[in-house]
């Protein structure tokens, strides 16, 4: 996968970074699904679930380690093959826990469909919706380069 | 993949009902959910298992319209080791014994 690199409006995300952050911090150790693991060998449950933790820890400093110096200079933000599948799946998790710290008491069409009226939001559900929206974007914007990536084998 | 090799490495003599438990075939199961994007579930079926578009976007189509898919059928660890990639990826993935087998 050759590095990609997007522009971003410094306007709109840097506002949002706060509650991403926040979003993140609220992660630590705490899947960001829900796994139903009692099918899996209670000895090895703990094991599993910390590497799943680890693992969702690495991929969220990936993707708060995109909001550099470079980003704040002129809102440019860059992915690889170190860091795109890592930042993909952050997106997944800040998302997740978005839903369900944040955005739960709103419907799931709605949410799907963008049909919200957010000027009947409060401010922090406006926020919450953008970064729920702007991590959407983020992700099909990777998702349209990883499948690239996929089709030249 | 560490869970699922670290039993083999470090299970103490084998207990015949925990044998008869686990034997046989096992189904991974992906479970809906409201937030992630079909196109996330695509790329991740064609990661994951090597599926070609096709099949890929047929399974999540199913998990999106009838709740779940079962993607994989086969032995205990490696069914495993695949529910554990797709948690890695955020989606909600089960373990269930294959009553066909």
């Amino acid at each position: 996968m050759r590095r990609i690199e997007v522009k971003l409006n410094l306007q709109v995300v840097a506002p949002l970074l706060d509650l991403m952050k926040e979003t993140v911090g609220d992660l630590t150790g705490r899947l960001a699904a829900p796994q139903q693991l009692q099918d899996v060998d209670p000895e090895l449950r703990a094991g599993w679930r910390d590497e799943l933790l680890q693992g969702q820890n690495d991929d969220c400093r990936k993707f708060l380690a995109m909001f550099d110096r470079d980003f704040f200079a002129g809102g440019v933000v860059g992915f690889d093959e170190a860091n795109a599948e890592g930042v993909l799946r952050a997106c997944a998790a800040i998302r997740l826990r978005l839903r369900d710290r944040e955005l739960a008491g709103v419907a799931d069409d709605a949410l799907e469909s963008g049909s919200l009226d957010i000027t009947q939001l409060t401010p922090r559900l406006q926020k919450a919706f953008m970064c729920y929206v702007f991590l959407a974007t983020l992700q099909e914007l990777i998702i349209q380069h990883l499948d690239a990536a996929l089709l030249e084998g | 993949m560490i869970p699922p090799t670290a039993r083999s490495e470090t299970a103490p003599a084998a207990r015949p009902e925990t044998e008869l438990a686990l034997a046989g075939l096992w189904r991974v199961v992906v479970l809906n959910d409201p937030v992630n994007l079909m196109s996330y579930v695509v790329l991740v079926f064609r990661r994951v298992f090597g599926f070609d578009e096709p099949t890929a976007r047929r399974h999540m189509l199913e998990v999106h319209e009838q709740g779940r898919s079962v993607v994989w059928t086969g032995v205990r660890e490696k069914a495993e080791a695949y529910v554990f990639t797709l948690q890695q990826w955020h989606l909600t993935a089960i373990l269930v014994p294959d009553e066909a087998h």
